[in-house]
């Protein structure tokens, strides 16, 4: 851009297309020599797809060619489908949790009103806190004779002290669900806020003129001037929910039983409970591939999403 | 209805609304600092005990005091479980601190000092396409434990595992996609033309850089750098594959207050959770603004 806009004489345009490339390649190559550092760990983990190996062998090298036996053991392991299946679930389920609650409170909060900036800095506190801290305080919470129930009867009927959260199985992964909403709601809601009080006024105000009401103003303009706001935010969202390890881990470690066993969780206790490093590197191979798969068809996505924003924003600073 | 009513009535309803959010959000928050306070036989009481009558600082010395706490006086079992736990714990939560400072700490410098350099060279000389910086974002969107396992086997063979180093090198890299695409979003906020002016009165390059783009973009590499460490601090899953004893990091170290299977020690638990957590939302509070920034890589403008 810069190097456009000013005209030089040919000579010093030379000279500093060099210098951009002498600095560009001086700032690109220790980046690309650390990631040639860390290449061993793609090849090792190839290695260990292709070879049966555990702990009780001496040396790593000398185990076992198995071919493609590992792939197809996680590949036809239905315990490893459910636990993508869950995957899905409490990703999808968590970031819709997510959007309703922290879109909503967004819609709430983006005029100015007295005690904004209260609630707002109040509000971001769930995102502020260690995964792990969180894991621990529910913990704290949510046993049978715990606050949570302590609090909550005071509101509704029935003895509560024997509602379990985390022991009953069919219960175990919304209570993970929820927790995850807790602890994000604030991401979506601070992107949702930042997207609406980045809006232009004037549609908003023409619409109002011409006699629509909040609701038709909300569909009909609102929404879809924010819709690269909202695509960014679920994706976002979507995505580091799939990954969501320390909360799960830190709380109930996948169980009771696997019912709460995600895909990550399922990763850790492979390698790192059973020992199991060779289905680990397997699994972990399949799961990258799918995982690449969604990712860059996320960043396609962005990529669109975010196009449409910029030009958004240059209309309308182009307008003020 | 006239215009009125209804604005009152929606002010109503939105502080109706906001307070039932506000108490879901700040009833564990209260709950873990309440707890962090409560004597241990109020840990597990029924009916709950939301605030001790005994309220002491108990809790914090028996975690963070180098002499131990006096020993738990309501009965055998919970002073022998205490004891257990003090015995295999001792002191370790301020080597815990001062792995994550020094690790997050470094680790956050270096990213955002590379990343700053990087995001300058994109911002005015395109020196990453369009495509190259959203291909970095995957750096950060494939979940670590997918690498995990042969990375750990990596990192012992040449010897990295349970180093600093180690740790440091790992979240250079994933935290590398964020400090990028933050301080690329500063970086775009600086008109190219006042770079130019200073190059025309008579400036280098590396003093343009130096006198007018770095203090133009100074707060928002604080930023960045603040939100950065709230990353590295917080980072459980690397941190338990990478380390076993001599790096050990807060949220790890938390973890390992399981005391034993008949009840966890609920007290020294929040007393290092309130530890860990408070100064990441006084660091949070303080960079509300640029919240948004960071965890939509910049993509966000406010």
């Amino acid at each position: 851009m810069a190097t456009a806009t000013i005209a030089q004489p040919k000579g010093r345009r030379s000279t500093r297309a060099r210098g951009v490339r002498v600095f560009k390649w001086s700032v690109l190559s220790p980046l690309i020599l650390l990631f040639a550092f860390l290449i061993p760990v793609f090849l090792l983990q190839i290695y260990f797809s292709f070879h049966s190996w555990t702990v009780y062998l001496s040396t790593w090298f000398d185990a076992e060619y198995v071919g493609l036996e590992l792939f197809q053991e996680v590949l036809t392991e239905g315990r490893f489908w459910r636990a993508m299946g869950r995957s899905l679930l409490f990703a999808g389920l968590s970031t819709l949790g997510c959007f309703i609650c922290g879109f909503a409170l967004a819609l709430l909060m983006y005029k100015p009103f007295r005690g904004q900036a209260f609630f707002y800095i109040l509000f971001i506190l769930p995102m502020l806190t260690v995964p792990v801290v969180i894991a621990y305080t529910a913990d704290m919470l949510l046993y049978e004779k715990g606050p949570i129930n302590g609090f909550l009867s005071y509101f509704l009927p029935g003895d509560l002290s024997k509602f379990t959260w985390l022991a009953n199985p069919d219960v175990a992964i919304f209570t993970i669900i929820l927790l995850e909403i807790w602890n994000w709601t604030p991401f979506v809601f601070i992107i949702m806020l930042a997207g609406l009080s980045s809006l232009p006024t004037e549609p908003v105000e023409a619409a109002r003129i011409l006699g629509a009401n909040r609701l038709q103003i909300f569909r009909e303009i609102q929404l879809p001037l924010l819709r690269p706001v909202i695509f960014l935010a679920l994706i976002l969202r979507f995505l580091e929910a799939m990954a969501e390890f320390p909360k799960t881990w830190g709380l109930i470690q996948g169980g009771p039983g696997t019912a709460t066993e995600t895909i990550p969780i399922y990763l850790y206790f492979t390698t790192w409970v059973s020992f199991d490093i060779s289905k680990g590197a397997a699994m972990s191979y399949v799961v990258m591939v799918i995982m690449i798969f969604i990712v860059l068809t996320a960043i396609y996505v962005l990529r669109r999403e975010k196009r449409a924003l910029d030009a958004l924003h240059e209309t309308s600073r182009a307008e003020a | 209805m006239n215009r009125v009513q209804k604005a009152r009535l929606f002010t109503i309803f939105r502080y109706a609304m906001l307070f039932i959010w506000s108490v879901i959000v700040a009833f564990p928050i209260f709950w873990i600092v309440s707890t962090s306070f409560k004597p241990d036989w109020e840990w597990h009481a029924w009916p709950p005990v939301y605030w001790s009558q005994e309220a002491s600082w108990a809790n914090y010395r028996a975690v963070w005091g180098r002499t131990q706490s006096p020993r738990a006086t309501s009965g055998e079992k919970v002073a022998t479980e205490t004891a257990r736990y003090e015995s295999h714990s001792a002191n370790k939560p301020w080597q815990a601190l001062w792995n994550s400072l020094y690790i997050a700490i470094t680790a956050t410098a270096l990213s955002v000092a590379f990343g700053a350099i990087l995001a300058y060279g994109v911002s005015r000389y395109r020196i990453l396409s369009e495509i190259r910086m959203f291909q970095l974002l995957v750096l950060r969107m494939i979940p670590p434990i997918v690498v995990a396992a042969p990375l750990t086997l990596y990192y012992s063979a040449i010897h990295l595992m349970d180093t600093a180093l180690g740790l440091i090198i790992v979240y250079f890299i994933t935290t590398l996609p964020y400090s990028v695409w933050m301080t690329k979003s500063f970086v775009d906020e600086v008109p190219v033309e006042i770079e130019q002016a200073a190059e025309i009165l008579g400036a280098t390059k590396w003093q343009a850089i130096r006198e007018v783009i770095f203090p133009l973009i100074r707060s928002g590499i604080v930023a960045t750098f603040l939100f950065i460490l709230i990353l590295t601090w917080s980072e459980y899953l690397l941190s338990l594959m990478l380390s076993k004893v001599d790096v050990v990091t807060l949220p790890v170290q938390l973890a390992k207050y399981e005391g034993s299977d008949e009840g966890r020690v609920y007290g020294h638990q929040a007393a290092l959770a309130v530890g860990i957590t408070l100064p990441l939302m006084i660091i949070g509070i303080f960079i509300r603004k640029h919240l948004v920034r960071g965890f939509t890589f910049g993509m966000v403008k406010r």
